[in-house]
C-alpha cells in the first residue's frame, strides 16, 4: 500500500528471541490498526533487515487465539479449562498465595522462571528487580540449551561468551582469509547479523568451512563441508591439533604470551606447580622452565617469553610437564586414523583441514550453541577455542570499530544497595528442587516468556512428577501454549507492538522498541504486571514510571549514556567509535588471566584438558544397540524456538513436524518419503512424518525444535529428550539440557493418520 | 527504445539462502492469494534437501517470479488485453479487465501466474509497480535476508543490474522459448575445496 496522509509511521524493533539480529522495523499505523511492517533504515544502509518471521508479526498481534483477559484454572492442570477473572482478582490471588507459601517455606520457595526475553531488556530487568527485592528465587533459563557454551567459555576464557574472542572484527565487516563455522547454522538462526556477513566474506574472498552433522543451508554455502558425527567435536578438535603439532604449525609467540601452556603441571597431582612447592619467594606463582638459564623459575611478565613450551622436568624431585606438553601428548593419541574412527570424517580431509588451519594467516571461528547441546558440549567448545588459541587466532584486543554495548543489570538488582539479592537456580536444577526439595523446596512458580513444558527436556517427567509438586503456577502468555494449560493463573501479555522496551542490538547499535498501539483486550506488558504486583507487595516505589521508568534505568548505564529515549524514537543509536589509538581490551577472567588450555579446577573431574569424552546417550559407535540412532534438533527459519508455531503464513510453507532421516537408515526400516513414523526410546514415543534426505548423516535423525506438542500426532520432540545433569557444568556455571545427545529408534507407523 | 527504461532484476544464487522471506514479503505487500515469487530448491527431490550423497552434497536456491519478458506470451494470449507490457518493461495486469479465463496460465512458460478463485481473476508479480512508480524498490528486495536481489534499469549501462548481467555465467530461464526475460540469475561461485 502506498503511504497516504492518514498513515503514521512508527519505528520499533522486533525483539523475538533471535537475540542478536534486532531487526528495526517501521510500523504503518492507520487509526489504531497496524496495517503493515517493513524494515527500518539504519545509519548504515547495509544493516536494514527483517526476516520471514518478523514479516508475519501482525499475525501474532492480531491472532484470534490471543489470551484476552486474566484467567483462573477451573479444570485439572493440563486440561485447559479456565474462567475469566478481573486483574484485581488475579493480583489478590497471587498476593494471598505468595503470602501463605512464603510464610510456610520462605520467599526462597517462590521461583521466577524467566525464559528468553529475546532482545528485550526491561521486561527481564523488572522481574530481576522484584525477585531481588523479595529475595525469592530467580530460575535461570540458560540451562534449557544455552548453558553448555557459557560453561566451556567460562572455563577457558573466563567470559560468558566466546564470540568476540573467536571472530574478532567480523561484525565490523573486516573479513579473514579463512572462516570456520563450527556447529551452528546462521543461515536459519542468525541470518541477518551473521549469515549476511558470511556471504559478504565469501565475496571478499574468504574460504568458508562448515562443520556440522547436518548439511544445513549454511553448509550449502561452504567451500568445504565436514559432516562429523554428533557429539564428537572435541575429538575432531584434537585430531586437528594432532595435524598442527605434527607439522609444527602452531603459533609459539601467541601461545607463550596469551595461554597457560608454558606453566608446569605436577604429574602426581595434576595441579599446577606453585612457587611455595619449590621454596620460591612468590608462593602462589606458577612455575616455568626457563630456556636461557636451563632452570625452573617462577613466572614473571618478562621471563615467560623465554619459557620452554615442551618437555618433562624434574624439579626438586617433583616430576612435571608443561601444559603444552600434556596437550601435545593428548592430541598425539588423536591420529587422523583414530579421529576418523570417532568422528566419521575422512582422515585425508582431517589432514587437509589441520594443515589449512595451521597455515592460515587469519582465521575467524563462528560458533554458537548448537554443538554444545551435548553432555560434554562445554568441552566441545573448549576444543574449538584450543584450536584457535594454538594457531594464534583468538582476538586479545580490539582497536577499531564501535565500543561494544554492555548491558549492566546491577541497577535492577541493587534497587536497595546493601540488601542481599535473589537466590539463583539453574532451570535443570529446578526439576529436583520441585520434585525432591533439593537443594531447597520450590513451591510456587511464575513463568514469563517461556514455553516451559514444550521447550524443556523430558516432558513426561514434567507432566507426571514436576507439575503435581508445584502448589501454585502463574504464567504470562499470549496464547494457550502447551505450558499455559498447566498454569493455575494465566495473565495476558502484549505482543511487542503494544509496549516499549530498550534493545541493545544489533551491534553496533541500540534501539527503542516503541509501543505502536495500546495493549489489545485486557493484556498488559510484563513490566506493567510486575509493577502493579510490586505495588501490592509493598515495593511500588521501585517501579515508578512503568515501562519508560525501567527503560531510563538501563539507558543511564554507561554504554548508552550517549543517547536518549527521545532520540531513539526516530533512529537507531550507533555506539561510539573507539577513539583513535585506543584499544578495547579483551581480558581473560580465568584464574591465571590467560586462555586456560589446562583448567586446574577440573583435574578431579578428568577434564583439565579439552579431552574427548563419549556422549552420554548418542549411539555413535557401531554395534548392536537398542536405540541405534542419534536424535538432534536443529533450529528452523519458520520459528523462533516455539514462537511463530501458530502463524498461518509460516505454516503454509512448513505445515507439520517432520523427522529427517538418511536413505541408508530409511531403507533398512522400510520407510518411504512422507510415511508416518514413530520415533521412540524408553522415555516416550512421538509420531510424525518422515522426510528422506541425504542432508543428514546416516545414523542421525533431526526434528526441528519448537513445534507445539499438539502439532505432533503423539508425543513431541522433548518427550524423547532427557534431563541428565552434567556435574561439571553444575559446578562451573549451571547444567545444560543435552537435546542433541539423545538415543532413539524409528519405525514405520502403519496405524497413524495419513 | 533505448531512451526508455527497461526495468529488470538480477538474483544472485550465491547469496540466496532459500529463506522465503521474499515469498512472504510479496504476499504481505500485495495481499495475494498465492506466492508470486516462489523459491525452488535445486538439489534433492524435496524442498530444502540437497542432491548427491552424504557428505558430498549440493543445494542451491532459485527464486522464481514473473520474468517480465521482452516478448511476453501471456500478453499475446490475453483476450481481454488485461495484460500489458509497460514502457518501462513491467508486464502489468489490470484485474478490472481480467475475465479469469486463465489463457495466460497456459501461455506462460514459467508457471508463475496465479489464479485467484475467490475473485475469478489471475494474479502475478508486477515488480511492485506501485512502489517503483514512487521511486521505491520492490518489497521482496528490501526484505531479502541474503541481499541477493538487485533491481534497476537494464538500459542504463551504469546501473548495478547492467553491470551484473555483463558478468560471467549470468543466465535467464528457458531462453529457448524466445521470451527474453528481464529477470537474470547469477549462479553460485565454484567451491574452493580444501
Amino acid at each position: 500500500m502506498a503511504k497516504s496522509e492518514d498513515v503514521k509511521l512508527i519505528r520499533t524493533v522486533c525483539p523475538a528471541h533471535c537475540g542478536i539480529d534486532g531487526c528495526g522495523i517501521i510500523a504503518h499505523l492507520k487509526g489504531d490498526h497496524i496495517v503493515k511492517l517493513e524494515p527500518a533504515d539504519f545509519p548504515n544502509e547495509k544493516d536494514r533487515r527483517i526476516c520471514l518471521r518478523g514479516l508475519t508479526s501482525l499475525e501474532i498481534t492480531y491472532h484470534s487465539d490471543r489470551i484476552q483477559y486474566p484467567m483462573k484454572r477451573i479444570g485439572e492442570r493440563g486440561e485447559g479449562k479456565f474462567e475469566r477473572i478481573s486483574w484485581e482478582e488475579a493480583y489478590d490471588l497471587i498476593v494471598s498465595k505468595f503470602k501463605s507459601i512464603s510464610e510456610k517455606y520462605g520467599w526462597k520457595s517462590i521461583g521466577w522462571v524467566l525464559g528468553g526475553p529475546g532482545a528485550g531488556t526491561t521486561k527481564f530487568g523488572a522481574y530481576l528487580r522484584l525477585a531481588s527485592l523479595t529475595q525469592s528465587t530467580r530460575v535461570s533459563a540458560w540451562g534449557y540449551g544455552d548453558a553448555g557454551l557459557p560453561c566451556g567459555s567460562r572455563i577457558i576464557l573466563g567470559h560468558q561468551f566466546p564470540y568476540l574472542y573467536l571472530h574478532g572484527e567480523f561484525w565490523q565487516r573486516k573479513y579473514p582469509e579463512l572462516l570456520v563455522i563450527w556447529g551452528t547454522n546462521p543461515a536459519e538462526s542468525m541470518p541477518l547479523q551473521n549469515m549476511r556477513k558470511v556471504l559478504d566474506a565469501k565475496e571478499y574472498g574468504t574460504q568458508v568451512i562448515v562443520i556440522d552433522p547436518r548439511f544445513t543451508v549454511t553448509a550449502s554455502k561452504a567451500d568445504e563441508y565436514i559432516g562429523l558425527k554428533p557429539a564428537t567435536d572435541s575429538a575432531l578438535a584434537l585430531g586437528i591439533m594432532n595435524v598442527i603439532f605434527q607439522n609444527n604449525l602452531y603459533d609459539r609467540t601467541f601461545i607463550l604470551e596469551h595461554t597457560n601452556c608454558p606453566y608446569l603441571v605436577r604429574i602426581d597431582t595434576g595441579k599446577m606447580l606453585r612457587g611455595k612447592e619449590i621454596d620460591a619467594q612468590k608462593a602462589d606463582a606458577y612455575v616455568i622452565w626457563h630456556e636461557p638459564s636451563n632452570s625452573h623459575k617462577t613466572l614473571s611478565r618478562t621471563n615467560v617469553k623465554e619459557a620452554n613450551l615442551t618437555g618433562t622436568y624434574n624439579i626438586n624431585g617433583i616430576e612435571c610437564k608443561t601444559v603444552f606438553q600434556l596437550l601435545m601428548d593428548l592430541a598425539g593419541e588423536y591420529t587422523p586414523e583414530i579421529t576418523e574412527k570417532i568422528t566419521g570424517v575422512d582422515k585425508e580431509l582431517i589432514i587437509k583441514l589441520g594443515k589449512r588451519i595451521g597455515n592460515s594467516k587469519k582465521i575467524n571461528f563462528l560458533t554458537h550453541m548448537g554443538f554444545t547441546r551435548t553432555y560434554h558440549g562445554d568441552i566441545s567448545l573448549r576444543g574449538v577455542i584450543s584450536v584457535a588459541a594454538i594457531t594464534g587466532n583468538i582476538t586479545t584486543s580490539v582497536s577499531s570499530g564501535n565500543i561494544p554495548g554492555i548491558l549492566n543489570w546491577n541497577p535492577f538488582l541493587k534497587a536497595i544497595p546493601d540488601k542481599p539479592s535473589f537466590h539463583r537456580m539453574g532451570i535443570l536444577n529446578l526439576y529436583d528442587a520441585v520434585i525432591s526439595g533439593n537443594p531447597y523446596p520450590i513451591k510456587a512458580l511464575w513463568f514469563a516468556f517461556i514455553n516451559f513444558l514444550n521447550q524443556c527436556a523430558n516432558s513426561n517427567k514434567i507432566i507426571e512428577k514436576f507439575y503435581p509438586s508445584v502448589e501454585f503456577i502463574v504464567q504470562t502468555e499470549l496464547f494457550m501454549t502447551p505450558s499455559a494449560r498447566y498454569a493455575d493463573l494465566l495473565l495476558p501479555v502484549c505482543s511487542f507492538l503494544e509496549f516499549s522496551d530498550f534493545i541493545a542490538q544489533p551491534y553496533p547499535y541500540a534501539q527503542l522498541q516503541q509501543k505502536v498501539i495500546e495493549p489489545l483486550y485486557e493484556s498488559k506488558s510484563d513490566v506493567t504486571i510486575v509493577a502493579e504486583l510490586a505495588q501490592r507487595l509493598g515495593y511500588g516505589e521501585y517501579f515508578k514510571g512503568g515501562e519508560e521508568g525501567m527503560i531510563d534505568i538501563i539507558m543511564k548505564t554507561r554504554s548508552f549514556e550517549g543517547t536518549s529515549r527521545e532520540k531513539l524514537k526516530s533512529q537507531a543509536y550507533m555506539l561510539p567509535p573507539l577513539p583513535e589509538g585506543a584499544t578495547f581490551p579483551m581480558n581473560f577472567r580465568t584464574p591465571s588471566g590467560k586462555i586456560e588450555l589446562y583448567a586446574e579446577q577440573l583435574v578431579e573431574d578428568g577434564e583439565a584438558l579439552p579431552v574427548y569424552l563419549p556422549p552420554i546417550e548418542a549411539p555413535i559407535t557401531s554395534g548392536k544397540m537398542k536405540y541405534p540412532l542419534t536424535l538432534v534438533n536443529g533450529h528452523t527459519r519458520f520459528r523462533t524456538h516455539s514462537m511463530f508455531a501458530n502463524v498461518k503464513s509460516l505454516l503454509n510453507l512448513n505445515p507439520e513436524p517432520i523427522v529427517d532421516i538418511n536413505p541408508f537408515d530409511a531403507e533398512k526400516r522400510n520407510i518411504s518419503n512422507d510415511d508416518k513414523v514413530t520415533v521412540f526410546n524408553d522415555r516416550a514415543r512421538t509420531t510424525l512424518r518422515a522426510r528422506i534426505t541425504e542432508g543428514i548423516r546416516p545414523g542421525v535423525l533431526n526434528i526441528t525444535e519448537g513445534w507445539w506438542i499438539e502439532q505432533f500426532e503423539e508425543g513431541s520432540l522433548n518427550h524423547l529428550t532427557h534431563d541428565i545433569i552434567n556435574p561439571v557444568q553444575d559446578k562451573v556455571y549451571e547444567p545444560n539440557m543435552h537435546m542433541n545427545d539423545v538415543a532413539v529408534e524409528i519405525t514405520k507407523n502403519e496405524g497413524a493418520k495419513k | 527504445m533505448s531512451n526508455n527504461k527497461l526495468l529488470g532484476m538480477v538474483i544472485d544464487q550465491e547469496r540466496c539462502i532459500g529463506c522465503e522471506a521474499c515469498s512472504i514479503a510479496c504476499k504481505v505487500e500485495n495481499n495475494s492469494v498465492d506466492y508470486w515469487i516462489k523459491v525452488e530448491t535445486q538439489g534433492g527431490a524435496d524442498k530444502d534437501t540437497p542432491g548427491g550423497s552424504f557428505p558430498n552434497l549440493t543445494m542451491e536456491f532459485l527464486p522464481k517470479l514473473c520474468n517480465h519478458c521482452e516478448n511476453p506470451p501471456c500478453v499475446d494470449s490475453c483476450p481481454e488485453d488485461a495484460l500489458q507490457k509497460r514502457n518501462d518493461g513491467i508486464v502489468i495486469l489490470d484485474q478490472e479487465l481480467c475475465s479469469g479465463c486463465q489463457a495466460c496460465l497456459t501461455a506462460c512458460p514459467y508457471n508463475i501466474i496465479v489464479f485467484n478463485e475467490n475473485d475469478n481473476v489471475v494474479e502475478k508479480c508486477h515488480f511492485c509497480a506501485h512502489r517503483v512508480d514512487q521511486g521505491l524498490e520492490p518489497f521482496c528486495l528490501i526484505c531479502c535476508e541474503g541481499q541477493a536481489i538487485h533491481f534497476g534499469d537494464l538500459n542504463d549501462a551504469n546501473s548495478v543490474v547492467s553491470k551484473l548481467i555483463s558478468g560471467n555465467n549470468i543466465f535467464q530461464l528457458k531462453t529457448e522459448k524466445g521470451t527474453n526475460p528481464s529477470v537474470y540469475y547469477s549462479p553460485p561461485r565454484p567451491k574452493r575445496r580444501l
